[in-house]
């Protein structure tokens, strides 16, 4: 996993704010968030669910269903600022630059339309297309991602695949057009234990064909550390640090991360489960100041009052914390010596 | 050795496509439900005929208007009419005949039964059939662009309307149709499905068409107060989907997104509501048509019950059955071919 | 500093959690509900009132064509006659008035027997399965292909030769009339077998809860379980169709007594407009007002029954 760290950027996230305009009030999903994506790394997104990481992705491919809404940042991707780029210019990039695949493949491909038919509709959306051209190009894209008989198997509908192999046409679909950057929203927490491993696999298979950044975006710690290089942690709709991985796991710097870390059961070393105490906050009212307070052991005043700025603490690693100074945190204990 | 059935039959012509139809298990499934229908419509028709029953001596409720009828007459068309006779046979000679499609004769007058219902089936299935079609031409578009915009004013709007419509008694509307287009503005004519007492508009299409327009627009209104807010229910949840995030998201254009995906599956589950709509608009077809005063089997039918007429009662409802039934097995076989989710074993 | 265990979503003020409190506050934010809540109270207030504010009284009544003999047939509306005389001559006002009760009387008591028959066969269906549910299920089938239409007027026309029409029977010292109850009875009993299916697939739905499992590895009996666990998690939906089904009975009503089939000594307003079809060139405004007075009432039960089901199973958004 030997990677330049110092490689050139290609999405760069700045201060985005997504809002859902709901009923019950304003749901402020994603509130103040930047980071950027490299080029040909693995990012991982992590954070429990409810922390952002989702509509963060949506916000970049601009698909952000109803009632939401990007309201602030800016999003630069080759130049431009997707959040100023029209839906026409914005639909030119999606599935074609940039592309996403979703947790569960029975609910994100279609069930009335066959293999073909819905390949062929990313395919023709981009490109004039002819339906054998088509024809081959598909059957060129299931073998790609190790879906047998493929020449069979395209006339048949979603329903008649295992979900390992829907998930592999849903990869398919996402990289029909070998976009630059890949979303893997949980791509495998809806398969099988045994079949994750293939998928996770695959994954990694094809982004290194095909020299595109992937973002896994997963709560599964277990994920990042196999898969990717650097890793940025949401919670509640901020950001709480990015650093590499290797740094994130030996030294993590934010309390919440240090106790994600923990919260992992371990086989080889007999420990107590740390549980991280209380609940995902309201997004509606969040708590002030630093979203994680009332659930942090080192809260102060200050953590309370006004909510805190990614610092850079060593090269490449940040962190949106007051106390990381007096902090030394274990991935093991989930807390500071 | 596997060949599927186009390689099997290709281009060798009509008998090999059709050997293959005939071994599908589609085939079997409409022979099971065609089979399955004979004893619901039997079940049906003895219900009814025992009802009738219910009612009393048909003759005597037939001439209860006639005192001066002496009692030899009276014998005389219980025996003609076959009344005599035990329930049951008489039940099964009416079974008999209806299968050679030979009604009886009315109570009322005498007519043999499939003269008066002949005339009438055709205007009835005109009028369902084209309120169903323009039903669900106009509904769908309407429908979709609610959804896509939910809780605008527009939608609203067209929420509220179909409303109002589902609770409108469809034949107040219709009279109040009359009042405003026939007996005020004199636009429309009245009543009748033809000419009467002229041909309106010149030629006897458009004069047909002119009898059409109001009880059509009673009809389709109902029916599109339902298919609306079903389809625009559908079309909110499909628009929510996952799927339809990911079309979105590999770019396919929204127009696309909206027709071929989210419809495509909202329509699914309307296709077999259109199948009780459908059996719903042919029933309550006596309502529309007894308004307008149009020939058809509903308008007879309310005739036929008031007088207590047997035979046409009992030859009408048959009809309806049959249709009713008719018309869900197709909806049936429709949705297997639209869904592909739902295959016959 | 400790980390607290209770959440920055609690406020200031405890709300009332409980399910109907919810509901209730839910409702209240639905204008259309609200509006058909007050549609509907302001027609249980004319049924139940109606009769002593009408200027003229009800039918039997000989003063009911006090009209007619001050010459004042099929008139339009004016301040004398708000609503216009009808064809024969009596205030259509005062005949929409007393006609109320007759709605309403329509509307619940078919609702109340349909609910009673579709809860006990749909929770038996539901709740057992097996062959007993198919039996029911394919029982009910045959009612849905039905043209139900056709049958309700045959059996009412059949039922109602034998009672004496315009006869009443006394219930808890109302008096009731005959031939509207045999309507009443007809319509519920083509009407229970789609609720029933609809109820037995809630309880079908419910049963697969695990609480139910649960409920049962605690020892509970079948009937603990219906009545006590799953019953009250499908109130909700009992309620709803409840509403829309007094709606439907009502307009179905209307129906079957325009047709001729109705009881013709009670002036329900299906009836008034059967009574005025003849006269619908000369005097439109009696067959405009009573069947606007069923659109309105129709219209409420529907809002409300709409209102209520938004409120009490929120589609959840995102």
């Amino acid at each position: 996993m030997k990677e330049n760290y110092m490689s050139e950027t290609l999405l760069k996230i700045q201060d985005l704010r997504t809002y859902f305009f709901t009923e019950a009030g304003i749901v402020k999903a994603v509130d103040g968030v930047s980071f950027d994506i490299k080029k040909g790394e693995t990012l991982g997104l992590v954070g429990e669910s409810g922390s952002g990481k989702t509509v963060a992705s949506l916000s970049v491919l601009r698909i952000v269903p109803k009632p939401g809404k990007t309201i602030e940042g800016t999003i630069e991707f080759k130049g431009e600022n997707l959040l100023k780029n029209t839906e026409k210019e914005m639909q030119s990039i999606r599935g074609k630059e940039i592309a996403i695949i979703f947790q569960d493949p029975s609910s994100s491909l279609n069930p009335v339309y066959t293999v073909e038919t819905q390949l062929r509709d990313v395919l023709s959306a981009h490109q004039k297309i002819t339906k054998e051209e088509a024809r081959k190009k598909i059957i060129e894209l299931m073998n790609l991602v190790g879906i047998p008989e493929a020449e069979t198997r395209m006339h048949e509908y979603p329903h008649q695949f295992s979900g390992g192999m829907k998930q592999r046409v849903a990869i398919a679909r996402a990289l029909a057009l070998q976009p630059t950057l890949l979303f893997a929203d949980e791509p495998t927490t809806a398969l099988d234990v045994t079949i994750q491993a293939q998928v996770l696999d695959l994954l990694e298979d094809l982004k290194k064909k095909m020299g595109m950044s992937l973002v896994m975006i997963t709560h599964d710690m277990g994920i990042i550390a196999k898969m990717t290089t650097r890793v940025v942690v949401m919670y509640a709709g901020n950001v709480c640090e990015i650093a590499r991985t290797l740094d994130l796991y030996e030294r993590p710097r934010h309390p919440y991360t240090a106790s994600l870390l923990a919260a992992v059961p371990r086989l080889d070393r007999k420990k107590t489960l740390k549980i991280i105490p209380g609940n995902i906050p309201n997004l509606i009212e969040p708590p002030s100041g630093c979203r994680f307070h009332p659930r942090c052991e080192y809260a102060t005043k200050k953590c309370e009052e006004e909510p805190p700025k990614l610092e850079e603490v060593e090269p490449d690693h940040f962190v949106a914390c007051y106390e990381w100074k007096n902090l030394t945190l274990s991935g093991e204990t989930g807390k500071s010596e | 050795m596997l060949e599927s059935n186009r390689a099997k039959g290709g281009r060798a012509g009509l008998p090999n496509r059709l050997r293959g139809f005939l071994g599908s298990s589609m085939f079997r499934y409409i022979i099971r439900r065609l089979l399955y229908m004979i004893p619901v419509a039997i079940g049906i028709s003895i219900i009814a005929f025992i009802t009738m029953y219910a009612a009393g001596d048909p003759v005597a409720l037939a001439t209860a208007g006639k005192p001066n009828l002496t009692e030899a007459v009276r014998k005389a068309l219980t025996a003609y009419y076959g009344l005599d006779k035990p329930i049951p046979v008489q039940y099964l000679n009416w079974l008999a005949n209806i299968l050679q499609l030979n009604f009886g004769k009315s109570l009322y007058g005498g007519q043999p039964v499939n003269h008066i219902i002949g005339p009438r089936i055709w205007p009835t299935i005109e009028l369902q059939i084209v309120s169903l079609l323009i039903a669900f031409g106009i509904s769908i578009p309407i429908a979709v662009h609610s959804a896509r915009k939910p809780y605008s004013k527009e939608d609203v709007t067209v929420t509220s309307l179909s409303l109002f419509g589902v609770s409108m008694p469809t034949f107040w509307f219709g009279l109040i149709l009359i009042i405003v287009f026939s007996y005020m503005l004199g636009w429309l004519p009245s009543a009748g499905a033809a000419g009467n007492p002229y041909l309106w508009w010149g030629n006897s299409t458009l004069d047909t068409i002119a009898h059409l327009i109001l009880p059509v627009t009673v009809l389709v209104y109902v029916s599109l107060a339902q298919n609306i807010r079903l389809i625009r229910a559908n079309m909110l949840e499909q628009l929510r989907s996952d799927y339809v995030l990911a079309a979105r998201a590999s770019g396919i254009s929204e127009r696309k997104v909206v027709y071929r995906y989210a419809l495509r599956n909202a329509i699914t589950p309307a296709v077999t509501f259109l199948g009780i709509a459908l059996g719903g608009m042919i029933a309550g077809a006596p309502m529309t048509e007894y308004v307008f005063g149009w020939p058809g089997l509903g308008k007879q039918y309310v005739q036929s019950t008031l007088n207590l007429d047997f035979p046409t009662i009992m030859g009408i409802t048959m009809i309806i059955t049959v249709m009713t039934l008719l018309a869900n097995l197709i909806m049936d076989i429709l949705y297997v071919y639209i869904d592909p989710r739902v295959r016959i074993r | 500093m400790k980390t607290e265990n209770d959440k920055p979503i609690a406020r200031q003020k405890r709300r009332s959690a409980s399910q109907w409190a919810v509901a209730w506050r839910r409702f209240r934010r639905n204008k259309a509900g609200v509006a058909g809540l007050i549609i509907v109270l302001a027609v249980v207030f004319l049924g139940l009132f109606g009769d002593f504010f009408a200027p003229y009284p009800a039918f039997p009544n000989p003063h009911y064509l006090d009209p007619l003999y001050k010459g004042d047939v099929r008139k339009p509306p004016s301040a004398t006659y708000p609503l216009g005389t009808d064809g024969i001559g009596s205030d259509v006002y005062s005949d929409i008035l007393h006609g109320t009760k007759y709605a309403l009387y329509v509307g619940v008591v078919v609702t109340i027997i349909t609910m009673a028959i579709a809860i006990t066969v749909g929770a038996i269906a539901g709740y057992f399965g097996g062959w007993v549910d198919n039996v029911l299920m394919r029982f009910t089938e045959v009612f849905l292909v039905f043209p139900s239409l056709l049958f309700i007027l045959i059996f009412v026309r059949v039922f109602t030769l034998g009672a004496g029409v315009g006869t009443y029977f006394n219930f808890l010292g109302i008096s009731v009339p005959v031939g509207l109850t045999i309507v009443v009875l007809v319509l519920a009993i083509f009407n229970w077998p789609g609720d029933a299916r609809m109820i037995r697939g809630e309880f079908l739905r419910v049963r697969e809860l695990e609480f139910v499992e649960a409920e049962k590895a605690l020892g509970a009996g079948n009937r603990r379980i219906i009545f006590r666990h799953i019953l009250p998690n499908i109130l909700s939906s009992i309620i709803v169709v409840a509403s829309l089904t007094i709606a439907y009975a009502i307009l179905l009503e209307a129906a079957v007594s325009f047709l001729g089939f109705g009881d013709a000594n009670t002036m329900t307003w299906g009836q008034i407009l059967e009574n005025n079809f003849n006269y619908m060139q000369t005097a439109w405004w009696a067959e405009l007002f009573p069947g606007l007075a069923i659109l309105i009432t129709v219209f409420g039960f529907n809002l409300l029954g709409d209102g209520l089901s938004d409120a009490l199973n929120p589609r959840l958004r995102d």
